[in-house]
Formats: C-alpha cells, sequence, structure tokens
C-alpha cells in the first residue's frame, strides 16, 4: 500500500529525527509567501519560469474579465428583440473585440502560463531552455493588450468585422483614416503571432531536450504531452494567419488587391488563409486542458491514467488531423461541392482519437476512489461540457446540417460549451489542484464548491438555449432578432449574468487565500508527480538535485517509486498540514 | 504491469449473469431514450417548407438519437461514479491499479470509427440529394470599395455558365447588398425586396453581391449560401408548402446586417402569376429598409450614439416592396397560411411618409 | 547538434554533466539548445513562405486577369544572374565555416566578407530590377503577390546580410570562439535557408509561365 511511503524518512535518520527541511538559500532566492520584497517579482522582467507562468496567468485572467464584462454589455442587448441598448456600432465592435480579446488575450497566455509554471517542473528542469526569450515573450502581451484596448478610442471605435475580420467587410474603413480600428487590430495580432511563436520554440525545445534522466517519451506526464502538442501546431500554423494578416493589411493600408474583389481579389482565399490556422488555433486551446483532465483525475481517484500511452499518442494524432479539416468552417462558402464532401470526412476523423480520451478518462475515474475536491468536480464539469460539444461538433460536421446552423446560435453554443465550458472549467480545475504547489497555501474548499456549482449553472443557463435559437434559425452576431428568438435569449442572458457572478467566490478565494490561505506543504494532494517532490512553492531552481525518473507517471495502487535520488522516492516528506484534512475531501479546516 | 493486467482479468471474471442483465437493461433505455429524442429533434426545428427540409430534418434526428445515446451512456457511467464510487472518509489507500484494458480500448476506437462511417455516409447521401449548390462564375466588379453604394452592373462577360441557367426559365437574380435584398424575375422583367415563389417547383437563383459577403439563409427550407462578391451563384431548391417565411443575411455584413431581412413567400402557381402580373404593372419605386430609416434618423441627431459606419446602399427601386417589419408577419408555427394575405398592389410611397 | 546530446535525448540512463548545477554545465546545454531552437523557429518561418507561394499559385491559376495590363511577363536574364550569384554566397559561407573550424580566422573573415558582398549584389540587382518593372504593388493579384514575394525574401536576405556583418565584427573579439560557434553556424544556415526559399521563388515566379 503505497501510504507506507508517506512515512518513509531516509535509511540514516533515526525515528526521532525529523527528516530534513529544504535547505534555505539566500531570502533573494527563496520565494518565502511572506517575504516583503516577494509580489515585485510578478511585476518585473523575471526569467524564472515560475514568476513568467503566474504573470501569463493573471494577465489573462484579467482580460477574461474584461472580455467577460463585454459579454454582459452583449447579453443585455441580446435581453430585448430590438437594438436598443447600445448604438449598433458599438454591438458590431463589442462582439468583434469579445471574441479577439478571449482568444488572443485570455486562453493563449494562460495556457502559456500554465505550460510555463508547470513544465519544467514535470520533466525535471530548472527552467525553459531559453528563459530570457521567455520573459520577451511574456512582455510582449501586455503590448498587444494595450493596442487592442487603445482600439476603442480612436476615431471609427475598434475593429467592428468579427474576429475572423472577413474582407470585403474588414477593409471598408469607414473613416478612411491610415490608424483605425481594423489595423491596430491586424497589428495586435501580428504582435500576438510574434509572442506565441517565441513561446512554442522555447516549449518544444525545452520538452525534447531537457527532460530529466530516465524520462523518456512514456514516463512523461500527460500535460506535457498536450502541451508539445499544442505548440507544435502553434509552429505549423500561426505563420498561415500571419500571412493572411499581413495581405490583408497590405489590402486595407496600401490599397493592394489581395482580397478585394473589386481589383480581382479572391475573399475566399483569406477565408482559407485564416481557417487553415484559425481551426488548430482551436486544438492549441483544448490540448493543454485534456492533459489537465489527465492530470487530474488520476489524483481525486487515486488509480492511473486508463491508456496513458495511448491517450499520450493521440494528442499527437489529434495535432495531424487538425491541420486537414478546416474548410468545415466554409462549408456554406464560396467552396466547391467535392472540397465540403473531403472536408467532412476529415473532420469527423478528428473525432475518434478525441473520443479516446473521453473514454479513457472515464474509464480512469471509474472504479477509483473518488475525491470531489473542487478541483475534481472543475474536471469533471469540463468533461461534461467537453462531452456534450464533441456530440454538436460531429453534428456540425455534416455538411446538409451545417448549412443549416452554419454562422446561427447553434455554432455560438457548441464552441461556448467547449471554450467557456471544458477550457475554463480546465482551467480552473488546474488552478485549485496546482494553487497550493503555486502558493504555499491552501485555498478554501466551500468557497471552491460555491464557485463550481455557480460556473456550472452559468454556462448551462447561458449556452444550451443557444442550440434551439440556432436551429431556430437566429443568425450570429446580430443586435436585434424577430421576436419568435426571444424567450431563450431571455433565459441565456440570466445565465450570462449569472456567469458574471460567479467570478466573485473565485477573485475571494484567490485573494484571501494567497494571502492568508493555510499552509499547504509540498503535498497536499499526495499526488505523484516531480512537482510534487519539491516544496510548495518550489525554490528558485526547482530541484536541489535533478531527479532521476524511473516509472511511469500515475503510478498510484502500486508501489514503485517515481524517482530513485529523493527521499521517499514517490512522495516528498510528510507535510506541515495535516494530510487527514485533504484525505477526507471536506473544507479546509481553518 | 502485470498486476494491471492480472486485475483487470479479474475483474471481466467477477462481472455475472445481474450485472450482464442490468447492463443490457441500462444499454435497452438508453435506446428507448435516445429514439425518443431523435424524434423531439423535429420539433426543435422550423416547419418544414422546402423539399430539402425533410432530407436535413432526418438527418439531424438521427445524429440526435445517436448523440444522445453516448451522452447518456457516458455521462451515466460518471455520475454513477460520482455518487457510489467515492473514497470512505479518512481512506488513504489508493484504487486498483488498472493501467488499460487492450480489448476495450479496442471496443471503444473501432465502434466510434463504424458509427463516424455511418453518419458521414447518411450526411455524404442527403448533401447528394439536397443537390442544391450549382456552379459559380466570375462577376465583374466594377466599383471601388470605398464607398458603398449600388452601381448597375455592366452584363456580364461570356463566361460558362451551369446548365441550370439554360433550362426552362432563367433563373431568379438575388442582389444582396449593404443592407437590403432584391429579387430580379428576368423573364417576367419584375423587380421585388420579397422573394415569391410557386408552391412544389424548384426554384432556380443567381446569387449575387453588390458590395460585401453576405449569406442567403432561409431556415424553413434549411437553405444557406453565402453570397461572394465576384462571382454569381447558381443555387436552387425546391419549396412544398405555402406560407411566409423569413430570409436572414446570415453572413455577418457590417452595421446593420441584423436588419439585413425580408420575408419569402410561397404560394400557388396561379397566386404566384397574378402577383407577377400585379408587380409588373406597377411602376418602380425605392423601397424602405430598416437600414436605411434607422441610418437617417441617427444622421440627424446632434449626438452620435455609435462610431462611424459605411453609408448604407441607395434603397432598391423595385416594383414591389414589402413594409419591413420585422415581427407582426411571422407565421404561426401550426398553421402558416392563416398569415397570408392577398397582396394589394403598391402605390408609389412618399419617402417622407 | 553534437551526437553526444542526440545521445542524451535518446538514451535514458543519467548523464552525471546533468546533475550539476555549475555554470558550466548550463552553459553547455543552452548552446546546444540554441541550434536545435533556432531549427525549430527556421521550421517555422518557412510556413510564411509557403502560405505565400500558396496564394501565388492559386491567384496565378485562378484569375482571370493575371498580369498587369501591357505587361507581356518578366525578364529572366537579370534575376537568373542574381540567383547563380546568390545560390555559390551559399558555398562561400559553407568554406567560410569550415576556415573557423580549423581555427584558420583570416581565411574565415575572408570568405564570410565575400559572401557579404555576394548577398549584398543580389540585393542591389533585386532594387534595380524592382526600379525598372512598369508595375506596382497594387497593380493586381499579380503586382501584389509578386513585391509581397522578392520583398519579404529580399527582407531576409537583408537579415542574413547584417548578422553576417554582426559575426564579423565579433570575430574581431579576442578569444571569442572558444566556447562554440552557435553564432556563426545559425546565420550560416540561415543564410542557406533564405537560398532555398529563393529557389522556390525563382521557380514559381520567373521560370513557371
Amino acid at each position: 500500500m503505497s501510504n507506507s511511503t508517506l512515512e518513509k524518512r531516509r535509511p540514516d535518520q533515526g525515528p526521532d529525527q525529523q527528516p530534513d527541511q529544504e535547505p534555505k538559500t539566500s531570502p533573494s532566492q527563496q520565494p518565502e509567501p511572506n517575504a516583503p520584497d516577494n509580489w515585485r517579482r510578478f511585476f518585473s522582467f523575471s526569467t524564472d519560469h515560475k514568476v513568467i507562468g503566474i504573470q501569463y496567468i493573471v494577465t489573462g485572467f484579467a482580460f477574461f474579465l474584461f472580455g467577460g464584462l463585454l459579454a454582459m454589455v452583449m447579453r443585455g442587448e441580446l435581453i430585448t428583440p430590438e437594438a436598443d441598448l447600445v448604438d449598433r456600432t458599438v454591438y458590431n465592435g463589442l462582439f468583434t473585440m469579445h471574441g479577439t480579446i478571449m482568444l488572443f488575450m485570455w486562453t493563449f497566455p494562460m495556457l502559456n502560463g500554465l505550460a510555463n509554471y508547470l513544465v519544467p517542473l514535470m520533466i525535471g528542469a530548472r527552467d525553459m531552455a531559453f528563459p530570457k526569450l521567455n520573459a520577451i515573450a511574456f512582455w510582449m502581451v501586455p503590448v498587444f493588450g494595450v493596442i487592442l484596448v487603445a482600439s476603442f478610442f480612436v476615431p471609427g471605435g475598434p475593429s467592428q468585422s468579427g474576429w475572423w475580420a472577413y474582407p470585403p467587410v474588414s477593409l471598408q474603413n469607414p473613416t478612411g483614416n491610415l490608424i483605425n480600428g481594423q489595423s491596430l487590430w491586424l497589428v495586435a495580432i501580428a504582435l500576438s503571432g510574434v509572442s506565441s511563436i517565441m513561446g512554442a520554440v522555447n516549449i518544444v525545445t525545452t520538452i525534447f531536450r531537457m527532460r530529466a534522466p530516465g524520462m523518456g517519451w512514456f514516463k512523461m506526464p500527460a500535460f506535457v504531452w498536450t502541451v508539445l502538442s499544442a505548440q507544435l501546431i502553434q509552429l505549423i500554423g500561426l505563420p498561415a494567419l500571419t500571412a493572411g494578416a499581413v495581405m490583408l493589411l497590405f489590402d486595407l493600408t496600401v490599397g493592394t488587391s489581395f482580397f478585394d474583389p473589386t481589383k480581382g481579389g479572391d475573399p475566399v482565399l483569406y477565408q482559407h488563409f485564416f481557417w487553415f490556422y484559425s481551426h488548430p488555433a482551436v486544438y492549441v486551446i483544448v490540448l493543454p486542458i485534456f492533459g489537465i483532465f489527465s492530470e487530474i483525475f488520476p489524483v481525486y481517484a487515486r488509480k492511473p491514467l486508463f491508456g496513458y500511452r495511448v491517450v499520450a499518442i493521440s494528442s499527437l494524432l489529434i495535432t495531424g488531423l487538425s491541420g486537414v479539416v478546416w474548410v468545415h468552417h466554409m462549408f456554406a462558402s464560396g467552396t466547391p461541392s467535392w472540397m465540403r464532401m473531403a472536408f467532412m470526412f476529415s473532420t469527423m476523423a478528428i473525432s475518434i482519437p478525441t473520443g479516446i480520451k473521453v473514454f479513457a478518462w472515464v474509464a480512469t475515474v471509474w472504479g477509483g476512489k473518488l475525491r470531489l475536491t473542487t478541483g475534481m468536480l472543475f474536471a469533471l464539469g469540463g468533461l461534461f461540457m467537453f462531452l456534450f460539444s464533441g456530440i454538436t461538433g460531429i453534428m456540425l460536421s455534416s455538411v446538409p446540417f451545417d448549412i443549416h446552423v452554419n454562422n446561427t446560435y447553434f455554432v455560438v453554443g457548441h464552441f461556448h460549451y467547449v471554450i467557456n465550458g471544458a477550457v475554463v472549467m480546465g482551467f480552473y480545475a488546474a488552478i485549485y489542484h496546482w494553487f497550493p504547489k503555486m502558493t504555499g497555501r491552501m485555498y478554501y474548499e466551500g468557497l471552491g464548491k460555491l464557485h463550481f456549482a455557480l460556473t456550472f449553472i452559468g454556462v448551462n443557463l447561458i449556452f444550451l438555449p443557444m442550440h434551439p435559437l440556432g436551429l431556430m434559425g437566429m443568425p450570429r452576431r446580430v443586435a436585434s432578432y424577430d421576436p419568435e428568438f426571444a424567450f431563450w435569449n431571455v433565459i441565456a442572458s440570466l445565465g450570462g449574468f449569472l456567469l458574471g457572478v460567479s467570478t466573485l467566490p473565485f477573485l475571494l478565494n484567490m485573494l484571501s487565500s494567497w494571502t492568508r490561505g493555510e499552509e499547504a506543504g509540498d503535498n497536499p494532494w499526495r499526488a505523484i508527480g516531480l512537482e510534487w517532490l519539491v516544496s510548495s512553492p518550489p525554490p528558485h531552481e526547482n530541484f536541489e538535485e535533478i531527479p532521476i525518473v524511473i516509472s511511469p507517471p500515475y503510478g498510484y495502487g502500486s508501489d514503485e517509486p517515481l524517482v530513485s535520488n529523493h527521499p521517499g522516492g514517490t512522495f516528498a516528506e510528510p507535510s506541515k498540514s495535516t494530510p487527514v484534512a485533504n484525505l477526507s475531501g471536506e473544507s479546509n479546516p481553518s | 504491469m502485470n498486476t494491471g493486467q492480472e486485475r483487470t482479468s479479474d475483474l471481466a471474471r467477477v462481472l455475472n449473469w445481474r450485472q450482464i442483465i442490468n447492463l443490457t437493461g441500462l444499454a435497452i433505455a438508453n435506446l428507448l431514450i435516445s429514439l425518443w429524442m431523435g424524434q423531439q429533434a423535429y420539433s426543435w426545428m422550423p416547419p418544414q417548407a422546402s423539399a430539402e427540409s425533410i432530407l436535413v430534418d432526418k438527418l439531424f434526428s438521427f445524429m440526435t438519437a445517436v448523440g444522445t445515446f453516448i451522452f447518456i451512456g457516458v455521462i451515466g457511467t460518471l455520475l454513477y461514479s460520482m455518487l457510489f464510487q467515492r473514497a470512505a472518509k479518512y481512506d488513504p489507500s489508493d484504487g486498483p491499479p488498472i493501467e488499460g484494458n487492450v480489448k476495450l480500448e479496442i471496443i471503444w476506437t473501432v465502434v466510434p470509427i463504424m458509427l463516424v462511417i455511418w453518419i458521414g455516409f447518411v450526411s455524404y447521401q442527403t448533401y447528394d440529394q439536397m443537390s442544391i449548390l450549382g456552379p459559380s462564375v466570375a462577376q465583374e466588379m466594377k466599383r471601388e470599395m470605398k464607398e458603398a453604394g449600388t452601381v448597375p452592373l455592366e452584363p456580364t462577360r461570356t463566361v460558362n455558365t451551369g446548365a441550370e441557367e439554360t433550362a426552362n426559365e432563367p433563373p431568379i437574380e438575388v442582389r444582396s447588398r449593404q443592407w437590403a435584398w432584391e429579387f430580379r424575375y428576368p423573364q417576367e422583367n419584375v423587380s421585388s425586396t420579397e422573394l415569391h415563389l410557386p408552391v412544389d417547383q424548384r426554384a432556380k437563383f443567381r446569387l449575387v453581391s453588390e458590395d460585401v459577403i453576405h449569406g442567403f439563409y432561409i431556415p424553413a427550407f434549411r437553405v444557406k449560401q453565402d453570397i461572394i462578391p465576384g462571382k454569381a451563384i447558381n443555387f436552387s431548391f425546391t419549396p412544398i408548402k405555402e406560407g411566409r417565411y423569413r430570409l436572414r443575411d446570415s453572413l455577418y455584413s457590417g452595421t446593420y446586417f441584423a436588419a439585413n431581412q425580408t420575408d419569402v413567400v410561397v404560394e400557388s402557381e396561379a397566386d404566384y402569376q397574378q402577383w407577377l402580373q400585379t408587380a409588373a404593372n406597377t411602376p418602380p419605386s425605392p423601397a424602405e429598409n430598416v437600414a436605411d430609416s434607422e441610418f437617417s434618423r441617427a444622421e440627424k441627431n446632434a449626438v452620435s450614439l455609435g462610431w462611424a459606419t459605411v453609408r448604407p446602399a441607395p434603397a432598391p427601386i423595385v416594383n414591389y416592396s414589402n413594409k419591413q417589419i420585422p415581427d407582426k408577419q411571422i407565421p404561426d408555427k401550426q398553421d402558416p397560411n392563416k398569415q397570408i394575405k392577398k397582396q394589394t398592389p403598391r402605390l408609389e410611397k412618399n419617402p417622407d411618409e | 547538434m553534437s551526437s553526444a546530446n542526440l545521445e542524451a535525448t535518446l538514451d535514458p540512463t543519467p548523464d552525471p554533466a546533468l546533475n550539476s548545477t555549475g555554470a558550466h554545465a548550463a552553459e553547455h546545454e543552452e548552446e546546444d539548445h540554441r541550434m536545435f531552437g533556432f531549427i525549430v523557429f527556421l521550421l517555422s518561418e518557412s510556413v510564411i513562405f509557403f502560405s505565400f507561394f500558396v496564394g501565388y499559385i492559386v491567384y496565378k491559376t485562378s484569375a482571370t486577369d493575371w498580369l498587369p495590363a501591357g505587361f507581356e511577363g518578366l525578364e529572366i536574364k537579370e534575376p537568373l544572374i542574381n540567383t547563380v550569384v546568390l545560390v555559390s554566397s551559399s558555398f562561400v559561407i559553407y568554406f567560410a565555416e569550415r576556415f573557423l573550424r580549423k581555427e584558420n580566422l583570416w581565411g574565415f573573415r575572408l570568405f564570410w566578407l565575400l559572401t557579404m558582398a555576394m548577398g549584398s549584389f543580389f540585393l542591389y540587382g533585386q532594387a534595380v530590377e524592382w526600379m525598372a518593372l512598369p508595375f506596382s504593388f497594387k497593380d493586381g493579384v499579380f503586382g501584389g503577390t509578386f513585391y509581397l514575394l522578392t520583398g519579404f525574401h529580399g527582407l531576409h536576405v537583408l537579415t542574413g546580410v547584417l548578422l553576417q556583418g554582426l559575426m564579423l565584427g565579433r570575430s574581431f573579439i579576442p578569444n571569442n570562439y572558444e566556447e562554440g560557434e552557435f553564432g556563426v553556424e545559425a546565420t550560416s544556415l540561415f543564410w542557406h535557408f533564405v537560398d532555398v526559399i529563393w529557389i522556390v521563388l525563382f521557380l514559381l515566379i520567373y521560370v513557371w509561365r
């Protein structure tokens, strides 16, 4: 039984001796939670991947809240059929910027943050391959964020052509100015691409080159697999978007004819450039979330990840397939029938490796010893949301059906179930799970569960009604609609407001726990992984001695130690906080 | 690894008759619920007003049933686990070290593959039967993008045209612009902002855009086609039910995109011919549309509540125009014929009214 | 990438050098990682060019009005000379690298400078060609894609020459190459990359009619 390892002490220690503490290094290196200069690291040009990771996450979350505010105004407009809350141009700017901010300022930075924080720890490295490049890539984020927010204040307002920026609408530029919302948008997107590619080069190099001795490919945690798969997509897909954006920018500012039909250009070609990246981009977003689920279910079910190797390979399969499905966004566009059919089949194919993961997670949970902590609840909720959206996704891949619901609220409901269902819940799950590791403190379990309940009800209330709305024929991106759509829209708006409110217990929990939560210890969840072998928060150099890995991950229920050169082998030394409180899964006694 | 496999075959032996009967019972219950959901799916769709809608709804019902089955199966399993497989309080032990089960993994790879091939095949067949998309031909666009507005297009140059165009009747030309619809019936030389079609006859269209990409979407017919500027796209479908339906611009086309809607009236051949006749005898006049009226109201305001916008194209000058009020003329779902009125010819409207 | 590091990636047994926390070990690691990272970056960069190539091919095969009015086609003679110069410069830079590996600094500097000259010649030739052309960036999809492709490539050639200049300057710092020549290797690889892109570009734009 593995609980024997909890009690393990080093062989040279007597029964009365305390196990060795982590050696103290100088205060400036050791991020003591109560050190006075602690918080300043997060506003500095730090090259520590752990600091950069948190910088990314917090910045991303701030933009998530901002994008959410924009959505609240949109839902306010949509409570009534008429365009009576804001001007139509304002609504159009709102939905454009909502999508843009959520994708480029929230999901990509946040996922880069999680990858940054966790990957070096999980593979037993001291930092990323290129720490300075890492910091540069992060500090670009506030820059293009500011550009996007600034676009609200230029004459003509922000881009109002949707986050796709389809020409010819995106070329219309009513003010005639060179510096307008659309051109600022394109510049911001280009910068975002540069930052992301820097990050991708860094992460891919790190994963290929800096794994601890003994960590072959199939001893690597599933989260690292998914991050690798996602970053490979970024490397290969982003440049295509950059190319299309550059051409669009030239059309807009210089007057070239790439996509302008009045000058012989082809607007549909832009759509190909755009979706060639933007479809795989959604896998960039969801793959790390899959990785998070794969990390969380084993811990809280106390069972190995079912079919780990196949789950790992399926990540790469998804990466490969994701590159050949993009035309499913263009089934109703200027595409010939043969192209629609071909991409229908390729799109359906991608459901297979994805389905394998879903079944594997269910099988991981089944027969385990479940603890429904907040992290586990969010992971389960995310799985629920993802399953639903996967099913509507297969429906959407069917061309005749998609012709009816393309560009309607059905699609909006589908992708929000993925993004503001699976992805956001996966994010919360990750935060609750690794919060103790990152901060050295425990969060308040009761508040966490409240957060989960409000979120789960909220996302379903807002996005489920969008499906019948789409089936009935309500187009997306509309500031006004026919009265027959009013009923579901009211419900959706109520759900939206609830969703907004649901972030409050989370914020409260994070702020109060970080400053005065109970000390967490090295491994409050008794999880198996390299990151759990070090202190919470980890020391500046992560590992005193680089671990030598001798077992595959998720060794729950077996006695094999994870590493050969760490006292305890699998679990860190017993922590100061009582593990018993966490064993019961009850609220943190405080 | 050895322990893992041993444990799974232990479990396999443990699956006794009672459990097999339980599982089969649950599977049958799931199947029944799924079939029921498949039937419900029809009610979530608009009335079936075209031949294509019958095909699409059947496909959707099938996919709903399959999806429901998978959803209930997976969620049911998870819920059971969440309710009945929780760790005992203060039990620090792990669960069984099961790392995989080759048989199970093969099943849940092969079965989805078969399901997906099935759905793909049915979809392919459906699309083939619908056959709504015709060939598209290049269309020269003469005007500068900067100024929005209707400029009469030059006659098209000789390019390959599809067989559709040379069959019996020339297609109805659908002209989309920012932000109004115009329909031209070339044979009768009639133009209208409301689309009239005879029931039970295959309707043929030639979709053109005068400025940006628009979407030609009639939910009741389950048909949609983006209209690409620079191309004339041939399109066709068959309305089968008389009534008044909504046509909506489905591809975001700028400021007044949401208001770019009109009605489609499907009527008997006799009524249709009569409408055409009346319209042909009505002198053309500008048709009011929501975009125009909102824009001119906004222009008159001293304070602008929004940002700069592209000017709406000049109102279409048509023989027949409908009043662009969104709400009063939506057909009753039970009886679409309730709302059909005899169309009286419109006199020239005073633009200042 | 040395074979030792390839081994370390494939062979999971522990490498004593990796256990140390000394700066020396870290430097070695970072050097090898830098080349890997640079190659990864170049792979990504090549996709931008591929995207532009695809755009060019699509426009050429589908546009009704391809060449601008009155324009018969591109001259191939001068660009061919430019091509020969650029491709040859890849060999020249290769020799420069070899000199450096044999620690012959002056041989290295000579051939390196020669590469820079050939690269500059290419840029000059490109500028001359551009100025003689009767169509502009805005002239239809041909004008757009022509200047986009050649311009974007020219930007890379310019970057390559500037990087070479930087490396040339650094070669005068005493003992600069004690720890290895990553900068030179990377600049050289970048130059080969720029070359290969040009060959494809030349075939697409000048040869394919």
